[in-house]
């Protein structure tokens, strides 16, 4: 055993958790040396790309690709009678087999909305594959578009022949005993709606593949742009029926995803496919921006009706729920309902009247248009009307809806509380995050602001959202892994089940780990994305980083550091209880300037010198651990907005936006931050800048970044922030939050833009504000 | 369609392709200089992704042809770091500010603020959000963004100030 | 999304321009700034078989006074309109109307004249044109022709051009250095074509209006000019003025379009409110 030569110095425990650390990720990512997959460019790739459908609905009489297939530099033109299979299974290990849509990879006979995939275009580069395709040339007997979720539910025609009606999925209104008996009995009840028009995730990277099939080991190999590398490779293996250890899928650095790259899509398939049919060429498909919006998948047009039952003050009795989705033709994964989730969370930070007072039935209706796909907190319309909902009777009872919130919130005190849909908080803060997001932005002041412009004409307002977030931790969703590994130098390598896309796990996850490992922050790695080394999860979605992989992440850094400690004990001399390990150097408490060994030294022992180490213990410094979560997990934040709306324009300007979060302890204040920031800005785009417009033959007329709007840096203002701190029962404490942005910012701003309009009497139950619509709202009811 | 030489200077290197007059500058960068930092969120000139400078003024580089750029000098973000490992003032504002998170559009960013900030060195915030308006992001709601630019600004004025006291 | 095939022509002169466009016909696109033209292309709604690429030509760049009015080349890029100080002194329209074209990447290509040919009344060349009684000179196989800016713009998209001629500059006149000008517009987004705008310059002596020019954007097919309404408000004085008024009127008998960002009711509403507005900037910085 050589004597030591680490430096002293580096004695006090380094604490990375908490801190506002700048990112790992960053120095590639701010130099363009990131690695998306269309930054791969592997020897002898073909480009793909699709003829899609351009009609929503109709027969496909004759497809002549001879023209195509003669057109310089095409590899392959397929169609569904060289792709499809009635062997395929298309459904997901996160949904489950349940899928009601018919899976087909191609079109086959008919098409069932604009951008329908029917032939698959392969040749040497995208240019020459794009001329290729036009010249696929595809005869329709266009039918009767089937629009909006109304029309599917009334009429006879179906949107998919075989099945025997519109209904993807159904929870039916269940007669709870005593519901009604609450509504007899109650002071006042109302019944309201809101509607929600389609938006769109839009990723700035669009989704991508390279598929190549290797005839000779007979392996697949995947580079996607995706939020998880498990998923699409047990996918693939049972699509295709291929050994899923013969299925190799790698992500490198992902461009957003919010949902729609959680699950490979029809488009993936053919790719995948494709390549096995070709074979040996890597078979590269970037879908380009207006593939994206018009077939990317799309999201949140619904309709919500509650009613509800109060007494004199405002408390919540009772309420009923009717939840219709519209889940285009083909929903990403399993049946599209998210109301399955948005039953249970309905009641959300309320009391209401205990067990058996919130019933929740819902509707998702297929359409000849787009499939839905997941979107930041797909089950959001729960809060939606339900925030609404609170304003529009607060109003109508002459309760300011802040008051009505506190008659109404769950009390600290009151932990753990089943809700009537018999979820139970136990680590929740809502009355608190009430408090002080009603303190940051100056609720009382802003009220007396508002009086006085009111009496000179101006139209300002106040919203606030209240809302509890759920993580799931049950099925395919119960648990995350981490693998970490001590190099023979003293380096450590963390291989995670998460799939980042932008959620800064390099970052985080190597925070924890190097604080509950006590190593250098610096020497830390997080590896993901990767089935050869990574261990399986579900990826990265669903807020359930920071909770479930960081408790993987807390695991693996406890029972290595024990491990560790151990071997620095047996070299030190000392008893395990007065090693200290802190910045990758172990010394002996309360000892200064004895002896300590650098982790280098603890991992060459561990490796290269096994017989210095304990005996008993075995050699090397690797540990695994999966770590399950419990089913659920909430955090929970209010949002308060401030806005003015010209009367002359209609045009709505934020003044201030406040977000009280508890999502408790936070990893790194940045991230938690950002993603706020990010999902409040997905919000304030749905509310007044993004939507996707189908006319009634399912022509999807925003299909280009002229016309589907993203708010630019001009129309988001400065966000301000409060924290609140509740832990979860994780190892660490911290609870998932990626989500809320995007759940709790559209009610706010609508409950917003009412109260500005109130004095006008203005009924506000829709959304999609662009100005001509707020101008139009004022002027009929002025008029 | 015949092929087209272009000899053009690109991060201070002379560079030369065989293009198709079709092929567009971004695509020329990415696929025959294999400078893949430049990205294509869209196409067709509205998210910024693809904004390099040309001639020291930026330009949305999938409108552009790569026989336009003949005898241009480009810069795209790879050649704004000094070299080795270490960053420019942007980029490194971009970092310490948390202005990305997917990184993405962070090329087309920090191109259009080195751009911006060259003409504007003591914007407003105000100033700011109009100036990078140009460039969509998704991921970070603009604040880390805004932020970067000014610490930038901050950064670069101090630079200018130590240098010529 | 890549374009089709081209052809490319990239010539060095006016007489190579015009030969060139009669020698491909039909079968020809300018191809100047490039920034509504190249996402066309990208998206395959346009698939000329050729570009002519104008960048290359000296004569079609630079500003120079002549005969006391401003001659701005064809291709002087949106930045330079936005920055030049001397173009800025000579027509302060330019100036203010430039930092609502789009976003700095796309004013460092885009051309004044491929703004005017392209002819999108809701841009804002054609208005400032439009407004100020500018001059578009262009050149063709029989030679050199000017047309008025009242008769350059026929319908969306159309202008007065033949099919084998060239913008090749933009004559403007210079009004009084005591003139007040303005530019209002409503956008979805900042950078954003306008739902509705107005360009206005005016001129007061003694505390009467003695010249005013307004044009409205996006209001109609082609670049409206307010003519009525300028008539009446000659020799108004100032005070007597009521702008919601003059805003209404100046509206009244358009029809705009509607489209996924607002309708045609919602730009006449709106045009009205920024007559008003645009008059208020204007009067008052004629009257410093």
């Amino acid at each position: 055993m050589s004597a030591p030569t680490t430096p002293v110095g580096r004695g006090a425990a380094a604490r990375f958790t908490g801190q506002r650390l700048p990112r790992k990720e960053d120095p590639r990512l701010v130099t363009g040396r990131g690695r998306y997959v269309d930054d791969v460019q592997k020897v002898g790739t073909v480009h793909a790309t699709f003829v899609r459908s351009q009609i929503a609905r109709g027969r496909i009489l004759s497809i002549d690709v001879a023209e195509a297939q003669a057109s310089p530099g095409v590899v392959a033109v397929l169609l569904a009678a060289d792709v499809n299979s009635p062997d395929h299974q298309f459904w997901h290990n996160l949904t489950g087999p349940d899928m009601t849509a018919p899976g087909r990879v191609l079109a086959d006979g008919d098409v069932r909305y604009v951008g329908e995939p029917i032939a698959i275009v392969v040749a040497e580069n995208r240019y020459l594959a794009e001329d290729a395709a036009e010249l696929v040339d595809v005869e329709y007997e266009p039918g009767k578009a089937i629009v909006g979720l109304r029309q599917a539910l009334e009429t006879t025609e179906r949107v998919h022949p075989g099945l025997d009606s519109n209904v993807s999925a159904e929870m039916p209104q269940m007669p709870i005993p005593g519901l009604q008996e609450r509504f007899d009995g109650a002071a006042h009840t109302f019944s309201v709606r809101f509607d929600q028009h389609r938006y769109v995730c839009v990723p700035m990277e669009t989704r991508g593949i390279i598929s190549t099939w290797d005839p000779w080991t007979e392996r697949l190999e995947i580079v996607i742009s995706g939020q998880g590398v498990h998923e699409p490779r047990a996918f693939y293996a049972r699509m295709l029926d291929i050994p899923e250890d013969r299925i190799h899928v790698v992500m490198g650095d992902v461009g957003g995803g919010f949902g729609q790259k959680i699950f490979p899509t029809r488009e993936h398939h053919a790719v995948v496919i494709a390549s096995r049919i070709i074979g040996e060429r890597p078979v590269k498909w970037i879908e380009d921006r207006a593939e994206n919006l018009i077939a990317g998948g799309h999201a949140r047009e619904e309709s919500i009706e509650i009613d509800v039952a109060v007494d004199e003050e405002g408390t919540l009795l009772a309420g009923r729920v009717n939840h219709l989705e519209d889940v285009g033709a083909w929903p990403a994964g399993g049946n599209g309902q998210n109301g399955a989730v948005g039953a249970g969370i309905f009641p959300g930070p309320y009391r209401w009247g205990g067990p058996g007072s919130v019933s929740y039935a819902g509707k998702a209706v297929f359409t000849n248009t787009t499939g839905q796909c997941a979107y930041r907190g797909p089950w959001m319309m729960e809060t939606v009307g339900r925030e609404q909902m609170v304003d529009v009777v607060a109003a109508k009872l002459g309760i300011d809806p802040l008051e009505f919130r506190r008659r109404n919130v769950i009390q600290r005190s009151e932990l753990p509380f089943t809700s009537p849909t018999t979820l139970v908080y136990d680590a929740i803060s809502p009355a608190e995050t009430l408090e002080q997001a009603a303190e940051l932005i100056g609720y009382e002041a802003f009220r007396a602001e508002q009086a006085a412009a009111r009496a000179e004409g101006r139209l300002i307002g106040i919203g606030l959202s209240l809302y509890v977030e759920p993580q799931f931790g049950f099925g395919a969703l119960g648990t995350e892994a981490a693998t970490l590994r001590i190099e023979p130098t003293g380096k450590v390598n963390v291989y995670m089940s998460t799939g980042s896309h932008g959620q800064s796990v390099e970052t985080t996850m190597a925070q924890i780990v190097a604080d509950n490992l006590g190593v250098a922050i610096d020497d830390v790695t997080i590896l993901q994305g990767d089935t050869a080394s990574s261990p399986y999860g579900a990826g990265t979605g669903g807020s359930r980083n920071a909770a479930i992989a960081g408790g993987a992440a807390h695991a693996a850094a406890d029972a290595m550091r024990e491990k560790v400690v151990a071997i620095a004990a047996h070299l030190l001399e000392a008893s395990v209880d007065d090693v200290e390990l802190a910045g990758s150097v172990a010394s002996v408490k309360g000892a200064p300037g004895t002896r300590t060994v650098s982790l280098a030294e603890i991992a060459g022992t561990a490796y290269l010198n096994t017989d210095a180490l304990p005996p008993g213990l075995e050699s090397g410094l690797e540990v695994s651990k999966r770590y399950k979560a419990p089913a659920f997990m909430f955090s929970n934040a209010c949002h308060a907005v401030t806005v003015e709306v010209d009367r002359e324009t209609g045009e709505v300007r934020i003044l201030r936006y406040v977000v009280s979060e508890d999502c408790g302890p936070m990893v790194n204040p940045n991230v938690v931050e950002g993603q706020i920031a990010g999902g409040v800005a997905q919000g304030v785009g749905g509310v007044f800048y993004e939507h996707m417009i189908y006319d009634e033959d399912g022509n999807p007329t925003t299909t280009t970044f002229m016309d589907y709007l993203v708010p630019t840096a001009a129309e988001i203002p400065d966000l301000e922030y409060g924290h609140v701190v509740t832990p979860s029962p994780t190892p660490g404490g911290y609870k998932g939050m990626g989500e809320g942005g995007a759940i709790a910012s559209p009610p706010a701003l609508l409950n917003a833009v009412r109260d500005a309009l109130a004095p006008l009497g203005v009924e506000l139950t829709d959304q999609a504000l662009s100005p001509d619509h707020v101008l139009a709202l004022i002027e009929r009811a002025s008029g | 369609m015949t092929d087209v030489e272009v000899t053009l200077t690109v991060n201070g290197r002379a560079r030369t392709v065989r293009v198709e007059p079709r092929k567009t500058l971004a695509d020329t960068l990415r696929e025959d200089l294999r400078l893949t930092g430049t990205h294509l969120g869209c196409e067709h000139g509205v998210c910024g992704a693809c904004t390099v400078l040309l001639d020291g003024e930026p330009v949305r580089a999938c409108l552009m042809f790569a026989v336009q750029a003949a005898g241009a000098v480009v810069t795209t973000v790879e050649g704004l770091s000094p070299g080795g490992d270490r960053l420019s003032p942007v980029q490194a504002a971009f970092r310490q500010c948390h202005g990305l998170q997917c990184g993405f559009c962070t090329p087309g960013f920090v191109v259009s603020a080195t751009a911006f900030l060259a003409e504007n060195p003591d914007p407003t915030d105000a100033e700011i959000r109009e100036g990078i308006s140009g460039n969509l992001c998704r991921c970070t709601g603009y604040q880390g963004i805004v932020r970067a630019v000014r610490a930038a600004a901050d950064t670069m004025a101090a630079d200018t100030q130590e240098a010529s006291a | 999304m890549k374009p089709a095939p081209f052809g490319y022509r990239a010539p060095t002169s006016v007489a190579e321009t015009v030969s060139a466009l009669a020698e491909l016909g039909d079968e020809a696109k300018i191809l100047a700034g490039g920034q509504s033209l190249v996402p066309m292309l990208a998206l395959r709604l346009a698939r000329p078989e050729n570009l002519v690429d104008v960048n290359r030509v000296p004569e079609l760049s630079g500003a120079r006074r002549e005969n006391g009015r401003l001659v701005v080349g064809a291709t002087t890029r949106h930045a330079t309109l936005e920055k030049d100080p001397e173009i800025a002194a000579a027509v302060p329209l330019l100036r203010r109307a430039a930092p609502y074209i789009g976003h700095a990447a796309i004013r460092s290509r885009g051309t004044l004249g491929g703004s005017l040919a392209h002819a999108d009344s809701a841009a804002e060349w054609p208005a400032v044109v439009r407004a100020l009684d500018a001059e578009i000179e262009v050149e063709g196989p029989a030679g050199r022709r000017r047309i008025p800016a009242a008769e350059f713009f026929e319908t969306t998209f159309t202008t007065a051009l033949e099919p084998d001629e060239l913008v090749t500059a933009v004559s403007f006149p210079v009004w009084s250095p005591s003139a007040g000008f303005a530019v209002e517009e409503l956008a979805r987004r900042h950078g954003d074509f306008a739902l509705a705008g107005v360009v206005c310059g005016v001129e007061v002596t003694d505390g009467r209006i003695d010249r005013v020019a307004l044009a409205l954007i996006g209001m109609a097919s082609v670049p409206e000019r307010a003519e009525a309404v300028e008539r009446a408000l000659v020799g108004t004085a100032v005070t007597d003025l009521d702008l919601a008024d003059v805003g209404a009127q100046a509206v009244a008998h358009l029809d705009p379009p509607t489209d996924v960002h607002g309708s045609g009711r919602y730009r006449r509403t709106v045009g009205a409110v920024l007559v008003r507005r645009a008059l208020t900037a204007a009067l008052e910085e004629a009257q410093q």
